[in-house]
């Protein structure tokens, strides 16, 4: 890292985060460190899109909706906050946005086909029985269908929440709203899914 | 543990924090006592472990492995040549920069002072038109009219004076 950076911006970032001195070097013209970026944060990202909008090619689209965002945007980035907090935060307007404006009818269709674009998850036995993979699938579709059915920001609160481990006041700075909101959702959200899914264990 | 967790809101998220397994050992430790005697608290939390368990089960899928090389063909499209231009460049220039631009600064100022113009050279005007009187015939005739008045005029004053066209 150069010493301008390490002077000028270095202490803020350091005192935020590793992801958010990767980002300071992309503004400086570093590639790689945009490529490190993408190999950490891919994964969770196109998975959250995916938790979200339940439309794996549609998530994909997303995802590298946001990192060319991420991208575009390395010019003008500032460390003000977390890295993950504006990565998410890019993400969830894309979902809310790709959501209205009525990708979710084709999400839903695909909730009610009963083939899905993802691949099988393997069980633990390397060969399960078609009875287990039935099981799997049905335990499956249940679990998505009762995140599907959360309004849309208290569906983004509990993934953050449960799958990104994000704290409280994270969340609230993701979805643009108050630490205490952000327990309201959560808490509202995991009362609707313990209605729908303790029955499951 | 004095309060009940279920009677507030605001307390519910020790539970739901105990039943992610985000409490610390201690904290943990003192809930799970209170739940012994607290049948409410004793039920959220098992609802909400199941819960926690059922979204576990949504276990992550692999991303498409065309992924990045789709991304980077993206950028490639949607950034500017001048970016792509620059962007090797850039390391050196934001190292570099104040400096550069520094230099840059004073050689123009430079230019400009050397080169700026002893005096300004304004465009020579066209020399003044001519002033062509033209004589109207009346006017001739006035003054053949006056130069003889004049003439009858000095013969009366100096009638000894010989006429010069007599002469």
């Amino acid at each position: 890292m150069s010493e301008r950076v390490k002077t000028s911006m270095g202490a803020t970032a350091a005192a935020l985060d590793y992801d958010a001195e990767l980002m300071l070097r992309v503004k400086e013209g570093d590639g790689a460190s945009f490529g490190v970026l993408l190999d950490k944060h891919r994964s969770s990202v196109v998975h959250f899109l995916y938790r979200m909008i339940q439309n794996h090619a549609v998530a994909e689209e997303l995802a590298q909706e946001v990192f060319l965002r991420v991208y575009r945007s390395r010019s003008t980035y500032e460390p003000t906050a977390k890295f993950t907090t504006w990565l998410f935060r890019i993400a969830t307007h894309l979902a809310l946005n790709s959501l209205r404006d009525g990708k979710k009818e084709r999400s839903q269709e695909r909730l009610d086909d009963d083939s899905t674009d993802l691949p099988v998850r393997q069980l633990s036995d390397s060969r399960p029985s078609v009875e287990q993979a039935m099981v799997y699938q049905a335990r499956l579709e249940e679990v998505r269908r009762a995140v599907a059915g959360l309004p849309e920001k208290q569906r983004a609160a509990v993934l953050m929440h449960k799958y990104e481990e994000m704290e409280y006041s994270q969340i609230a700075k993701v979805l643009n709203c108050s630490e205490s909101a952000v327990k309201s959702l959560l808490f509202r959200a995991y009362e609707t899914l313990r209605a729908r899914l303790a029955h499951m264990a | 543990m004095t309060k009940c967790p279920m009677e507030t809101r605001e307390q519910t998220e020790l539970l739901l924090a105990y039943s992610a397994g985000r409490l610390s050992r201690d904290v943990a430790a003192g809930l799970e006592q209170h739940m012994e005697g607290c049948a409410a608290c004793r039920e959220f939390a098992q609802g909400q472990q199941k819960v926690w368990q059922a979204l576990e089960f949504w276990e992550e899928t692999p991303v498409s492995a065309d992924f990045d090389r789709r991304l980077y063909r993206r950028i490639e499209e949607r950034t500017g040549w001048w970016d792509r231009v620059l962007l090797p460049l850039r390391p050196m220039l934001v190292r570099r920069g104040l400096p550069i631009a520094a230099a840059a600064g004073l050689v123009v100022m430079a230019g400009v002072l050397l080169d700026r113009p002893a005096a300004p050279v304004l465009p020579s005007q066209p020399p003044p038109a001519q002033v062509v009187e033209v004589t109207q015939p009346e006017q001739v005739e006035h003054a053949l009219d006056d130069l003889e008045m004049l003439s009858e005029f000095n013969d009366l004053v100096t009638p000894d004076t010989p006429d010069p066209s007599k002469i």
